[in-house]
């Protein structure tokens, strides 16, 4: 939406309590089981009247077919599209009317149904979300319309500068491995999807024994468990246990890629190595490490890029995990002629936390930082919702909410010393460049070969 | 023409509203106005700073200056110099952030409940004795450029809302981007922002929300002791709005490397605190809001005519603009699409919707009204905006007795009187192949 506001910042993600404050839980978690195989998480929170679900399903883009990819988010996308009992507009309107929201959200390792709904009409929903994923019947015409429409946004896409350079660098990064792809696919892959392929699609993976849903709002537990069982139940299909992806341990490096997008005054920067999954050892001392180096905005790139040299307006480093692996990776944008610079000065600042690690003092603050602002991700039922399952998918544990202060300010300064060595570009990175090919190329002799492609390859 | 809505139903306040808002209220002897709001559900605090200041306090030569000094406030004051502010807040449990639109500037921090009284000596430390530096000033100049090139210049959307701006407006400061033109953020001096500064940040010009894990009666005490010494400032001088009446549709194009079409369609609307913008929320769900609504369903999935469709009615201290903005097909014809907007538009205005797409906006209004409140953040921010909107943030707590109370009647009278042609404005993007044959360089002018 064009908005004439401007803001001086992103948003940073964030975490948790130092000690002085109140101590901080999750609400009491119930679990039930429906008679179709579906777990059942449900927690009473208030005061509003709202409740709000989250079911998981494993089968993310990973689980996509190898020629056929964005099938398990576009498949997710037709679920409401019509089914054995109702058209589309029927489930709209049965949805919209009460103010309810349904959304999907897509990731490399999980489907997620999104439900908000007033606390009034949570029977309702939840029986409409069953229907959904029971009996979707894919009607060829809605499929025909999404097909286009998705084609259009990927056309589209190509006016948007920040959604190429990510895409370039996905498929630089990962190359053949399952998540070497857009979670959306492309226009090669989405162009022959049918209707069986849906079907297929939904047959093989979509089920009860692979998801897992999660209940919270001003709802009783009790309830939850009745509604569960009456929305769900005759469920079936899926597999029994989640597709079991090939380790994520090796990403590309040493490269570096041009898109060419002549009409840039900007470059948009990306560059990454290799990082590690999910609930790994390493999670504590590298966030902590990353929130000195490109988390906040007293971060050493924020001062070094922004602050000082005014070469950017935003820069962040990152871990990026998912279940089988995960990325170290930078991301920003400069105008033209200053790439060089940017590319210098950033790799720079990198390579002297990987030599030296980070201060004592730095340590100290991004522990404060961090454990300060962790309840924030507790405030809505949405969040709540959303960290329970993650908790679960991931396997990080129950007590997860509760000791993650505890384990952040447990963190050492010799523990983000060698997580710095580790995966601060130990070999040289990845560099993906989206901008002024022309203008950027002759900026970056002595950094080692540079692959120069159209930004049309990546509609 | 067709008549004024009837007379607006009794504004009262929702009950479910009024449990959540029980707020302490105060006003220093300086004019500082602070709401308190207790909330014990998690050990944060959330507190928005809102100063009535915004681009329609600028003139042309500084456009911008409001947001670059935004920017500016994060770089140093008395107490706590360059760099200082991020780093204590951030060692203390902190985040920050601030946003500037037409009609206010908006700073917000949250932070660990323990942290409240560090935040209030950060924040009052600024509102004191702000501190610009030419160093600070250049290099904080090079990143509100580069964020304007991120935001208009290499963005459609961008390019094509500063070109709607000078369409609709004539002689109102809504004229110019929030970002203000280019030339001018290179040339505004530090002279500029200390007038500014003198004249805009006084605390007689700004509100307080504290909102969370606090205790009212010992946070009013702590606002006391470090706000209650900053001087009063002047009155600002009121915005005059010498905006002209439109006397007939205006069109601009925009001819730029894209892969489609795209339609900007602003009519003009009322000022935020008139009865009919109420009004017009109820018309922009009907229209708009979600899959089965009117527009989405007839232009997206009906005749296909448009790839994506959004409604925008975003309110403003002056008559501000109902826009529609809609993503085309690379083969669609702008106009068709135009055409069959009008037409909806035109049945809204004849028939009114249905009794049940207002029962179904109604219930949608009430719905994100409850979400938006869901956090400490989500509640500060509402109470300011409706505060500098509206004159009251108890208005606030009206809104869904008067969304409820909204007739067919009411709907069709604010529908017609709305989207009456000669009230419209329209920019449409004509896509180009390859660069643009005049790239806004650097040190040129972008109009």
């Amino acid at each position: 939406m064009a908005t004439r506001a401007t803001s001086k910042k992103k948003a940073v993600v964030t975490k948790k309590a130092a000690p002085t404050t109140g101590a901080l839980t999750l609400p009491t978690l119930h679990e039930s089981t429906t008679s179709s195989g579906l777990k059942v998480l449900a927690a009473e929170r208030g005061p509003l009247p709202l409740v709000a679900a989250r079911l998981v399903i494993r089968a993310g883009s990973a689980t996509d077919p190898a020629d056929k990819h964005g099938l398990a988010d576009f498949t997710a996308r037709l679920l409401r599209r019509g089914t054995e009992r109702m058209s589309a507009d029927e489930i709209d309107e049965t949805i919209e009317f009460v103010g309810a929201s349904f959304s999907v959200g897509s990731s490399e390792d999980v489907l997620s149904l999104f439900v908000t709904t007033p606390a009034e009409h949570f029977p309702a929903m939840l029986s409409m979300l069953g229907q959904l994923v029971r009996e979707p019947s894919f009607p060829e015409r809605e499929v025909e319309l999404a097909r286009e429409r998705a084609l259009a946004g990927f056309s589209n896409d190509l006016d948007d500068p920040a959604v190429i350079a990510d895409r370039a660098f996905t498929r630089a990064l990962w190359g053949k491995h399952p998540y070497g792809h857009d979670i959306g696919g492309s226009t090669a892959h989405v162009k022959t999807f049918t209707r069986d392929d849906l079907v297929r699609f939904h047959r093989e993976r979509v089920g009860p024994r692979v998801s897992l849903l999660t209940v919270v709002g001003a709802v009783s537990p009790q309830q939850v468990a009745d509604e569960a069982e009456k929305a769900f139940a005759g469920w079936e299909g899926g597999p029994e246990a989640p597709v079991r992806l090939p380790s994520a341990d090796k990403v590309t490096t040493g490269r570096i890629l041009l898109v060419d997008k002549p009409d840039q005054t900007q470059t948009q920067v990306r560059i990454g190595g290799p990082g590690f999954r999910v609930g790994h050892p390493d999670y504590f001392p590298s966030t902590t490490m990353n929130n000195a180096l490109g988390g906040g905005f007293t971060s050493r790139l924020v001062n070094e890029v922004r602050v000082e040299r005014g070469l950017t307006y935003g820069i962040h480093s990152y871990f990026d995990m998912m279940n089988a692996g995960g990325v170290f990776g930078i991301s920003t944008f400069t105008q033209t002629d200053r790439t060089r610079e940017m590319l210098d000065v950033t790799l720079g600042e990198v390579a002297k936390v990987r030599q030296e690690g980070i201060t004592a003092a730095e340590l100290k603050k991004a522990q404060r930082y961090l454990a300060g602002l962790y309840p924030l991700r507790t405030e809505t039922n949405e969040s709540v919702a959303s960290v329970i399952s993650d908790i679960r998918v991931h396997g990080l544990g129950d007590d997860w909410v509760e000791k993650f202060r505890d384990r952040l300010m447990a963190v050492k300064q010799k523990q983000t010393v060698e997580v710095a060595a580790k995966y601060l570009f130990a070999q040289p990175p990845l560099i993906v460049l989206l901008g002024r090919a022309s203008e950027v190329k002759k900026q970056l002799k002595g950094l080692g070969t540079v692959k120069v492609v159209p930004a049309s390859d990546y509609e | 023409m067709p008549k004024a809505p009837a007379k607006p139903a009794e504004r009262t306040a929702d009950p479910v509203l009024q449990s959540l808002f029980d707020v302490q209220e105060a006003t220093l002897p300086n004019g500082l106005r602070v709401r308190l709001l207790a909330n014990h559900q998690t050990p944060v605090v959330s507190l928005y700073t809102f100063f009535q200041v915004g681009s329609r306090n600028e003139r042309p030569g500084i456009t911008g200056i409001s947001h670059l000094f935004e920017h500016m406030m994060f770089n140093g004051a008395k107490k706590y110099g360059p760099k200082k502010f991020d780093m204590v807040l951030e060692s203390n449990g902190g985040r920050s952030n601030a946003y500037t639109s037409t009609d206010m500037t908006v700073y917000y921090e949250d932070f660990a409940s323990d942290a409240l009284e560090k935040v209030l000596d950060l924040e009052s430390d600024r509102m004191r004795s702000l501190r610009i530096n030419d160093d600070a000033l250049a290099s904080e100049r090079q990143v509100v450029m580069e964020e304007r090139r991120v935001r208009v210049d290499n963005d459609i959307t961008g390019i094509m809302d500063e070109e709607l701006g000078t369409l609709v407006w004539k002689a109102h400061p809504y004229r110019w981007p929030v970002i203000g033109w280019m030339k001018d953020i290179e040339n505004i001096t530090r002279q500029d922002c200390e007038q500014y500064f003198r004249t805009y940040y006084a605390p007689n010009n700004a509100v307080l929300y504290i909102v969370g894990d606090i205790d009212p009666k010992q946070t009013l005490a702590l606002v006391r002791r470090y706000y209650g010494d900053i001087p009063k400032g002047p009155r600002p001088e009121p915005v005059l709005n010498a905006e002209p009446e439109q006397k007939g549709e205006r069109r601009a194009e925009v001819r730029h490397p894209a892969q489609s079409p795209a339609l900007m369609i602003a009519y003009r609307g009322p000022a935020a605190r008139d009865q009919e913008t109420l009004l017009l929320d109820v018309i922009q769900y009907g229209l708009a809001k979600g899959e089965g609504s009117r527009l989405v369903k007839k232009l997206v999935y009906e005749t296909q005519l448009a790839v994506s469709v959004a409604v925008d009615w975003g309110w403003r201290i002056d008559p501000g603009i109902i826009l529609f903005y809609l993503e085309l097909k690379p083969d669609s014809d702008p106009r068709k699409v135009e055409e069959a907007l009008y037409a909806e538009l035109a049945r809204v205005a004849e028939e009114g919707l249905t009794e049940r797409e207002l029962q179904k906006a109604k219930n949608n209004l009430r719905a994100d009204h409850l979400r938006e409140l869901a956090t400490n953040s989500g509640r500060g921010h509402a109470m300011g905006h409706y505060e500098a909107l509206l004159g009251s943030w108890r208005d606030g707590l009206t809104l869904p007795s008067v969304y409820a109370a909204a007739t067919n009647e009411q709907v069709k009278a604010v529908a017609a009187k709305t989207f009456a042609p000669e009230r419209r404005s329209v920019v449409t993007l004509i896509p180009t192949a390859g660069a643009p044959a005049d790239a806004s360089a650097d040190g040129k002018d972008v109009e």
